[in-house]
């Protein structure tokens, strides 16, 4: 609560708690945003010393780019089922660990394990699994499916991307939803028992409506990781095989600086923030209105 | 209250100055760094940026010996990290403001910095360099690159397993056709052992596989420049192109007798060098690079050579006797940040690798580079070097593509990928390679 008063003993105070944070916040972000704004209308490739204006033209070839929106449509499939898998079964594992079961506190840092890797790290060690690992298992059990490689198909590879993305992610979501289940009033559930609700329809009923803000951050969050996911791409599938599991983030960075077109790179990079950013508020917006009062 | 307001006021000035001190101490701290000499003239302090992975601790310890030769100089070794392009890489510290003096490009990148870096036409070395080592680099009549290291690829044979296969010590020199190779195959088979392994990694299809079809279209590099030409146009049709469709017709018969048959796509790169250095195939395509990892299993005691890849049944087409080689890594020097002492004494460096005794020594034996200089007569230490030393000797090379787009060999890679994982026919590896230069600017 500011009481100053005057205006300059009000600004003074803000300055003074907001001013490095703000001053940090302006220099390595609204800054290198506008720039980067800015080089989306010239023709950079990066490292010459001159560049030129050259109007919206790297827009149109953002829309030419047949490869961008492919692997924006491919991104669009992995964010759809990544979320669906990563929320249905990190509220599953939240509720099964908010139960008391006996060593449930072991669960929930296993569970949550994941999530402490990096995601560079975390692909290679998928990599060994899917390539040595599992086809070692296949060929000796003869399990026709695994007794190849995942990684060298396409579609088995989009799959094996998203088994580790929802590997990695479910345990972190499991936390905000075990921190939303224990924030459920225990009045509420127990009035509804009495009143003869059985765990099912106390579970729709009530936990589920009271649970509307962590299903907003947990969507919200994988929604967010999804579009953007570039670590587990590269070191997995490296975008292969043939390009085949290229994700939008990928694409974007090997247009800028593979094929040291950094104008056009800059501009599909503006044109994903813009999507996703509209995606993610409109997600949002229709879920609060979902929110309900205890 | 008042008291307070002061101290408010302070607290803020103090944040305010930490903050510009702040800025003004990392842009100090960057310039001393790279004008490490122009505070004392004494010590002068440069940087080599290497993109030579496999190299890091034999420069380490070239740059130990040139200190010790040059009292008053520091070279510190900077790597590139691993995954990352030197080209990525160098950009980034530009935009940062803190270039290394000297950096290690691959050919094509050179021209892009060109505004950025130093003139050396004028060093001692430039007429010493092997033929063709500097056009590439040079513009407008000035060359801008200093030429590293001649790389050469092709078929790698472990002679231990084709003698066995063609009972008796084996003649690199009888395989001329395509015929030939597969005759080879087939006897390699016949002695139990596979015949080759592809490695299915894109840069290896896209940037050394598919540029022999470009590279083997005419002996005179302007006919194959202009060939590239009629390609970004789309005139060139590869669908009847007789080097494109030999070279395929030899992919498809690599993957004939491929030993990944059953998942192509599924091998690594480190699968290769095993597989023929333990001897369970004779043949890998791979160049002289790969030395340090198949030595790591060699059973064959070190005799391993080169064949080159054959694009028809007739032996005097060419192509069908030549290895494609090339000078690849160039050091180029910044002339933005840096002094003028910094430059020297990156001139001397590079001075003292081609005329020193102890440079010579780390170029060739320590590091295992094919040099690019004609006045070290240092034979290569490696077997692999010392074959592409002799077709070079035997006028038996073909120049590498070294200028193609930088994104190259990561499209046309991929379509190879698909071509050879059977998930598209030639039709659609030709369509796609088209496009591909159809797109490139």
């Amino acid at each position: 609560m500011i009481t100053e008063k005057g205006v300059w003993n009000r600004l003074r105070t803000r300055l003074l708690f907001t001013g490095p944070t703000l001053f940090a916040f302006i220099t390595v972000m609204i800054i290198p945003f506008l720039y980067g704004i800015y080089l989306t209308f010239t023709n950079w490739d990066g490292i010459s010393t001159t560049l030129s204006l050259v109007g919206i033209q790297n827009y149109l070839a953002v829309f030419r780019d047949i490869e961008f929106w492919k692997s924006f449509g491919l991104t669009l499939k992995y964010v759809f089922y990544t979320v669906v898998l990563i929320n249905v079964i990190a509220f599953m594992l939240a509720y099964v660990l908010t139960k008391g079961l006996k060593g449930q506190s072991i669960f929930r840092a296993g569970f949550f394990l994941p999530n402490l890797v990096g995601g560079i790290v975390l692909g290679f060690i998928w990599q060994f699994i899917f390539n040595n690992v599992l086809v070692y298992l296949g060929q000796h059990a003869s399990i026709q499916s695994l007794s190849t490689t995942w990684l060298a198909d396409p579609d088995k590879a989009f799959w094996a991307l998203v088994i580790v993305t929802v590997w990695q992610n479910a345990g972190y979501m499991m936390v905000i939803y075990i921190a939303g289940l224990t924030g459920v009033p225990n009045d509420i559930m127990e009035a509804a028992s009495i009143d003869g609700a059985n765990s099912w329809t106390r579970l729709r009923k009530m936990v589920l409506p009271l649970m509307v803000p962590s299903f907003i951050v947990c969507i919200f969050l994988s929604l967010q990781r999804g579009f953007m996911v570039y670590d587990v791409n590269l070191a997995l599938t490296k975008g292969g095989p043939f390009s085949s599991t290229q994700m939008v983030s990928m694409h974007v960075y090997e247009k800028a600086f593979l094929s040291r077109d950094y104008g056009v790179g800059q501009a599909e990079a503006f044109v994903l923030f813009l999507m996703v950013a509209l995606i993610t508020l409109l997600q949002v917006y229709f879920s609060k209105k979902l929110e309900v009062e205890a | 209250m008042s008291k307070f307001k002061r101290v408010q006021w302070m607290v803020m000035l103090l944040l305010l100055v930490m903050v510009v001190s702040a800025c003004g101490g990392s842009g100090g701290e960057g310039n001393s760094a790279s004008g490490g000499g122009s505070g004392d003239s004494k010590n002068v302090k440069i940087t080599l940026l290497n993109s030579k992975g496999e190299i890091l601790p034999q420069l380490e310890e070239a740059a130990k010996a040139f200190q010790k030769d040059n009292p008053g100089i520091t070279v510190e070794i900077q790597p590139v990290p691993t995954g990352g392009s030197p080209f990525e890489r160098a950009s980034a510290l530009y935009a940062s403001g803190n270039p290394p003096t000297m950096i290690m490009l691959d050919t094509g990148d050179v021209e892009k910095f060109k505004d950025r870096i130093l003139d050396l036409s004028g060093e001692k070395w430039n007429k010493d360099t092997v033929e063709n080592a500097t056009t590439a680099t040079t513009v407008d009549g000035k060359n801008y690159a200093f030429p590293l290291a001649v790389e050469g690829y092709g078929f790698i044979y472990n002679k231990a397993v084709v003698d066995k296969a063609v009972g008796g010590s084996f003649d690199p020199t009888t395989i001329k056709t395509r015929n030939d190779l597969e005759k080879l195959f087939q006897q390699i088979e016949a002695s139990g052992k596979k015949a080759l392994v592809i490695s299915p990694m894109d840069w290896s299809l896209g940037a050394h596989y598919l540029p022999l079809a470009y590279a083997g279209q005419n002996k005179d590099m302007a006919e194959v420049d202009k060939f590239m030409a009629s390609l970004k146009t789309g005139q060139a049709s590869l669908a009847n192109n007789p080097v494109f469709n030999g070279l395929m017709d030899t992919f498809d018969l690599m993957m004939k007798y491929n030993i990944d048959q059953a998942s192509p796509l599924a091998g690594a790169y480190e699968r290769g060098p095993e597989l023929l250095g333990k001897g369970e195939v004779g043949i890998w395509f791979m160049g002289n690079w790969a030395w340090p990892q198949i030595n790591s299993f060699d059973t064959a005691n070190k005799e391993y050579g080169f064949l080159p890849v054959p694009i028809s049944n007739n032996a005097d087409d060419y192509g069908n006797q030549e290895i494609s080689s090339a000078v690849s890594k160039r050091i180029v020097i910044d002339k933005e940040k840096t002094t003028p002492e910094q430059q020297d004494a990156a001139k001397k460096f590079l001075n003292w690798i081609v005329y020193d005794e102890k440079g010579q020594d780390f170029l060739v034996n320590q590091a295992n580079i094919i040099p690019a200089f004609k006045n070290i007569t240092l034979p290569a230490a490696d077997p692999l070097g010392k074959s592409i030393q002799d077709y070079i000797a035997k006028g038996k090379s073909e120049q590498s593509m070294s200028m193609l787009p930088a994104d190259h060999w990561s499209k046309t890679g991929s379509s190879m990928q698909k071509y050879l994982a059977k998930q598209g026919d030639r039709a659609t590896l030709v369509k796609e390679i088209e496009n591909y230069w159809k797109t490139v600017k």
